[in-house]
């Protein structure tokens, strides 16, 4: 059971080697810069193995909205995923994951009704639809709409699908890494290296009588280091992940993973604890975005803001930043790990303008939201899996560029600290407080980078933090980590960017001497 | 149903043997959930399943594999099985990777855990609507509430093993936890939270609703006017509720795994002591109605109570059968269970007034430490302690250093375990602990 103290406190984590975690990644394919296009309806296993046709559909979403229903939708899901690890110098272990289930939910004013079979006989799926529907106490929706199946984007088109992979391919991939770390530095002793690739096809029917599928690949790559010098010990990692196939593992980007996980791991033998206290933060381009997903981004999620509970609740249309800061939440950037053709709920995922040039603009939508604010869905309801209920979500957030550069943001500081690398984050979402943990980083004396630093929690107000946001440069970096962030239990991946930003002032967990 | 599910699992074992597996372990689940919630004035959502799936563990040649599935369609997982055996053939031979050794299956107790609470089965849905109902009723009682959310979730799962080498196992349980969350408007823009929740095996033992309401009320009032504190070195009084969180800091590193890894701080504590004489941990499987309790682990050794540290000094570690022959311990379980902490004489409020001075936490928020060499820093909510009792809110400060710096400051143990939580942990108090503010 999951702890219910974390229903309301937001964290966002990334996923590490051995982690135990059943979201997979998927894998890529062609290259990254390959334009959205426009597909027909893909075949899924949903029409060719479960016979859920049309008529079946249409049975069952009956069914479901016996007793009336403002949202409905039937959310099937068929996911394959296949994991590897390596250690001691083999390739000593391999996973795969099968995961199928049909989800029904009936949403009634605020009210929702949900269940679930992993049993896909229509005797099963039939009671699931009548579990969900008793949240509900009128007369029937009404006839569903014909089928009409939607089309939409394709933001992850791959050359060949991890189905058609053999695991036989993947293992030379895994050995170049741990070789290639081997050899980085002669302090390396032991390297661990994981990777997963996962296609999640999904099939969604709405009480509209719209048919949305969607095939949604995802792979991750780790490199964990344990080095040893002069009698001690110091291990990190790296990882990478996206909506990509096969062919975005080339050779460069294998070696960049092993590269970045040793220079993380050699940095901490010379690394020290940063000193104590309030003092000016630099974030550098790319992983520091995970400062607007704990400081803006949960906050801004709409089911927060209708109960009234986050602290951005009435803030619309007002100044919370500087003129020169944007912060966007985008389903549709090529291959993102966030990216999205279409939410969980069956709406085509768009690019969410958060904050306009400092003036808060919208919040993030689901369904439930939107008929609250009468508004359209943003694209943002999404689930862990057809276990749960669909809930407002980021996908890929990040800072648009500003009007500085990295050079003049390092050199106004005369004492302060320079963040790279990220382990987690948390938030409360009333209070705004919220933390993310430093692995790496420098620390800045008159301008200039002295010492690195490391094992640091930072801490600060969302609010407060985007009105102390002083300078913005021009360097926009998306961070390529499989990160994955949690809420009310339900676990999605997530991206995040950020140009070299300045914060004038916020509290660091160190140590002083 | 256990010989449906046991069915199930050997059956696996004999599909995964035809398709050319050495050896093979099958786990089959079934699991009922019910899960209420409710927002203000009515029901927010209502969620109910019945789950299922099936795990393989493959010994294939040498090699080594685990799948799981919930697709149980015979011909289709039949092809799963084939294709799994198919993939361990690809990997490379591991001769640390063995079969749990059947005598450590020996010894497995036969101990009533009372582990099922037949009430939980009777339990009804407008039994659940009205403690939610209570539960929010008794967090409404404040002009500042903005909001106040409670749910209830219970289940019942059955999980079977059964290995190509002799081994089954039943393993059955229920569980409830409800829980209240409540907004308050302070002063300014801030919306502070208060939380309680409690759960267990059996009905038995938890707080009435009403109660679990108004405490998660009380918990949201006093962070009213929460400021940030001075950066400062000072004495650290941890609540019951946020021991177990920093005690899972200090456990992380106890396995086989990490010492072999080179990833553990624990490895140099056979040296020199993991934290001060008042610390004793003691990992125990078998205790009546316990949240984590368990009569033989996932490799299916048979659960024993076993002694982590004692008086600061580390007796036993996490040893799985695969690290175990890597490092060359005797296995001892693959994972924590129930955490037993060895308690001291005086209670939370007893050891707030003997402190006098210092810093009280009630929570973590967010925060990290380094399994390799200890180095922590965790964000929290709190409240400062003055003239011996509990002061004024804190807020958005660290706590940060070493851990094993950290528990040899350890001077006193409470009398206070915290009943809602596998790990059963009491106040701590420790001393010289730096914490960042402004």
């Amino acid at each position: 059971m999951t702890d219910p103290f974390f229903n309301r406190r937001e964290f966002i984590k990334l996923a590490s080697v051995g982690s135990a975690a059943l979201a997979c990644p998927g894998m890529l394919a062609g290259c990254s810069t390959t334009p959205p296009m426009d597909t027909a309806m893909p075949e899924t296993p949903f029409f060719e193995w479960y016979d859920l046709d049309r008529s079946t559909l249409s049975g069952l979403l009956s069914e479901l909205t016996s007793r009336g229903a403002d949202i409905a939708e039937i959310f099937g899901q068929y996911t394959r995923a296949t994991s590897i690890s390596y250690e001691d110098g083999i390739i000593n272990r391999a996973r795969s994951v099968v995961d199928h289930g049909v989800g029904m939910r009936v949403v009634v004013g605020d009210q929702t009704g949900y269940a679930f079979t992993e049993d896909l006989t229509l005797p099963s799926m039939l009671q699931a639809a009548r579990t969900a529907s008793t949240i509900a106490h009128g007369s029937a929706a009404g006839a569903v709409a014909p089928f009409q199946v939607a089309s939409t984007a394709n933001y992850y088109p791959l050359d060949q699908p991890w189905s058609a992979v053999g695991i036989e391919r993947k293992l030379p991939l895994i050995e170049r890494v741990a070789q290639q770390a081997a050899r980085l530095d002669p302090a390396v002793e032991k390297v661990l290296i994981g990777w997963v690739d996962e296609e999640e096809e999904v099939l969604i029917a709405d009480i509209e009588g719209r048919i949305f599928t969607d095939t949604r690949p995802m792979t991750r790559l780790s490199c964990t280091v344990i080095a040893r010098r002069d009698g001690q010990r110091q291990s990190s990692s790296s990882n990478i992940a996206a909506r990509h196939g096969l062919a975005w593992y080339t050779p460069e980007r294998l070696d960049f993973v092993a590269k970045q996980a040793v220079e993380r791991t050699m940095a901490l033998f010379e690394a020290r604890r940063p000193p104590a206290g309030e003092m000016p933060l630099v974030l550098a381009a790319g992983a520091s975005g995970i400062l607007l997903h704990e400081a803006i981004g949960h906050g801004m999620e709409a089911d927060f803001n209708r109960k009234g509970i986050s602290i951005y609740a009435d803030k619309i249309g007002q100044p919370i930043a500087p003129p020169f800061v944007t912060i966007v939440d985008d389903g549709t950037q090529p291959h993102e790990r966030g990216a999205l053709n279409v939410d969980d709920e069956g709406t085509p995922c768009q690019r969410t303008v958060l904050v306009s040039n400092g003036i808060l603009t919208s919040y993030m939508h689901d369904k439930i939201s939107a008929r609250h604010y009468g508004v359209e869905s943003t694209g943002s309801g999404r689930r862990q899996s057809f276990r749960h209920a669909p809930l407002p979500r980021m996908r890929s957030t990040y800072m648009e560029n500003g009007p500085h550069t990295k050079e003049e943001i390092i050199t106004s500081v005369r004492r302060g600290i320079l963040a790279e690398t990220f382990t987690n984050g948390q938030v409360q979402i009333g209070a705004g407080d919220f933390t993310f943990y430093i692995k790496n980083g420098w620390l800045i004396e008159d301008g200039r980078l002295t010492a690195p630093v490391k094992d640091c929690n930072i801490i600060g107000n969302g609010p407060e933090v985007l009105r102390n946001v002083t300078m913005v440069a021009d360097d926009r970096t998306m961070d390529t980590g499989g990160w994955t962030c949690g809420k009310s239990g339900q676990m999605v991946p997530v991206s995040l960017g950020l140009p070299t930003v300045l914060v004038s002032r916020i509290t660091v967990g160190g140590e002083n001497a | 149903m256990h010989e449906e599910l046991l069915n199930r699992a050997a059956d696996a074992v004999t599909l995964a043997q035809q398709a050319g597996a050495d050896a093979a372990w099958a786990t089959a689940s079934r699991r009922r959930s019910v899960e209420f919630s409710f927002r203000d004035d009515r029901l927010e959502k209502v969620q109910e399943a019945v789950s299922r799936s099936l795990g393989l563990q493959l010994y294939v040649a040498g090699r080594y594999s685990t799948h799981t599935t919930t697709d149980l369609v015979p011909e289709r997982l039949e092809r799963f099985i084939r294709e799994a055996v198919a993939m361990t053939r690809a990997i490379q031979v591991d001769p640390y990777r063995q079969i749990t050794d059947p005598a450590l299956f020996e010894g497995r107790s036969d101990l009533d855990l009372d582990l099922v609470d037949p009430r939980l089965e009777q339990l009804d849905n407008s039994t659940r609507e009205e403690w939610c109902r209570q539960m929010v009723e008794a967090g409404r009682q404040h002009e500042r509430v903005i909001s106040v959310t409670s749910s209830i979730s219970s289940g019942h799962g059955i999980v079977v093993d059964a290995s190509s080498n002799g081994f089954t196992g039943t393993a059955e349980g229920t569980a409830i936890w409800l829980s209240t969350g409540v907004t308050l408007q302070d002063e300014g823009e801030r919306r502070p939270e208060g939380a309680m929740w409690a759960g267990g095996r059996h009905l038995e033992g938890l707080p009435l609703p009403r109660e679990i309401g108004s405490k998660a009320l009380s918990e949201a009032v006093r962070r009213l006017g929460a400021t940030t504190g001075p950066t400062q070195v000072a004495t650290l009084v941890v609540d019951p509720r946020a021991a177990g969180g920093l005690l899972g800091h200090l456990l992380r590193p106890a396995s086989a795994a990490l010492i072999h890894q080179g990833r553990s701080f624990w490895a140099d504590a056979a040296h020199r002591p993991l934290a001060s004489e008042r610390l004793d941990l003691t990992d125990n499987p078998l205790l009546v109605r316990g949240l984590a309790s368990r009569r033989y682990d996932g490799e299916g050794i048979a659960a024993r109570v076993l002694p982590i540290v004692q008086a600061g000094r580390v007796a036993n570690l996490y040893v799985d059968t695969y690290y175990g022959r890597k490092t060359g311990m005797a296995p001892t379980t693959g994972g924590s269970s129930n955490l037993v902490v060895t308690l001291g004489e005086r209670s939370c409020d007893e050891l707030i007034a003997a402190v006098g001075r210092g810093i009280y936490v009630t929570s973590w928020l967010g925060g990290n430490s380094d399994t390799t060499t200890g180095d922590f820093s965790l964000g929290f909510r709190g409240h400062a302690i003055e003239n011996g009792a509990v002061g004024a809110p804190l807020g958005e400060m660290n706590v940060s250093g070493n851990l094993v710096e950290l528990f040899s400051n350890l001077v006193e143990v409470g009398n206070d375990p915290w009943p809602y939580s596998s790990y059963l942990t009491p106040t701590l108090v420790f001393e010289n602990v730096q914490f960042s503010g402004t």
